[in-house]
């Protein structure tokens, strides 16, 4: 009886440490892309780079959806901080710096097929530099 | 008067239905889902770096499931607008939203159109920035254009972000 009482137990506490969420292991990390909104762009909705996005990207991150930089290759990192800014939803910072080219230094934590990113320094912001206006006019309402 | 009943009858039924599912939107690697997960500050899942109320509705949120999968939702039914406030408001309680989820191979994200605490309640379409936005500023039909940090940035930078940078006049018809 003591047995299957103390296998029980065992059991039990098998099974909330596997119930437990894994603590993701995180990396430090120079990330060199585009500011993006993190759903036009991964969506393909519109095109949804550079200056011709840059009005809808900023409408996006004032409605709270998450800013990513978006590397050449394709990769999207979530921004869950900026230097000492630790509010990231809709912060005016994030906004002010929609579609801007920038490198970063920060903290890279990858959890179930995202890569947050806690950037500590932020190495190079060149502004907007991706030109696509020519080509694809304003998104989504060409105006 | 009858007619004007029924369109009342169907509008509150498509707003308040027990067994309304999402809408796809056709986006490439989308699915129609129902998910159930407890109100999560993903910042503070990830780093134990947590204000209360799960950030007051300043932080992003995600649903944490009972299997420890941990959900980004970075969308609601509001035109270019987050859920944040409609999660914020069970923080650190469980909830099922449906929406789309999008297994991008590049990063996996969800959209939420319909939110309630328990099956037996009824799905209340996830609104709440628009309500916030309407208390605070008034109403607008086009929330985006009137918002001041969105005029702010817009009017410093111009619609391209690059200063001097504007589109042409339109032509004289």
């Amino acid at each position: 009886m003591r047995n299957f009482a103390l296998s029980a137990i065992a059991a039990l506490l098998a099974g909330a440490v596997l119930a437990l969420p894994a603590r993701a292991q995180s990396s430090r990390v120079q990330v060199k892309g585009e500011l993006v909104d993190t759903w036009c762009s991964v969506t393909g909705i519109m095109f949804a780079q550079g200056t011709a996005h840059h009005q809808c990207a900023v409408w996006c991150a004032a409605g709270g959806i998450p800013v990513s930089i978006r590397t050449k290759d394709g990769a999207y990192y979530m921004v869950l901080r900026i230097e000492e800014q630790d509010s990231n939803a809709a912060n005016p910072r994030y906004v002010k710096i929609q579609s801007h080219e920038v490198n970063v230094d920060g903290e890279l934590i990858e959890r179930d097929g995202v890569k947050y990113l806690f950037v500590t320094k932020v190495l190079d912001d060149q502004g907007v530099v991706n030109m696509t206006h020519a080509e694809n006019g304003i998104q989504p309402f060409g105006n | 008067m009858k007619s004007l009943f029924n369109f009342a009858v169907v509008m509150a039924a498509l707003t308040a239905s027990p067994v309304r599912a999402a809408d796809a939107w056709g986006i490439e690697h989308e699915k129609v889902v129902e998910l159930t997960g407890r109100v999560v500050d993903i910042a503070c899942t990830l780093k134990g770096d947590c204000p209360p109320n799960c950030g007051d509705g300043k932080r992003q949120l995600g649903l944490l499931a009972a299997d420890g999968k941990l959900r980004a939702v970075v969308k609601g039914p509001v035109d270019f607008a987050g859920p944040v406030r409609d999660l914020v408001a069970f923080c650190g309680r469980s909830v099922q939203v449906d929406g789309l989820l999008v297994e991008n191979p590049a990063i996996h994200i969800v959209q939420i159109q319909n939110i309630r605490e328990k099956a037996e309640q009824p799905w209340a379409r996830a609104l709440a920035f628009e309500i916030d936005w309407q208390a605070k500023n008034g109403k607008a039909e086009e929330w985006y254009r009137e918002d001041k940090v969105v005029k702010e940035v817009i009017g410093a930078d111009g619609v391209y972000g690059v200063k001097g940078l504007a589109p042409p006049p339109p032509e004289k018809k």
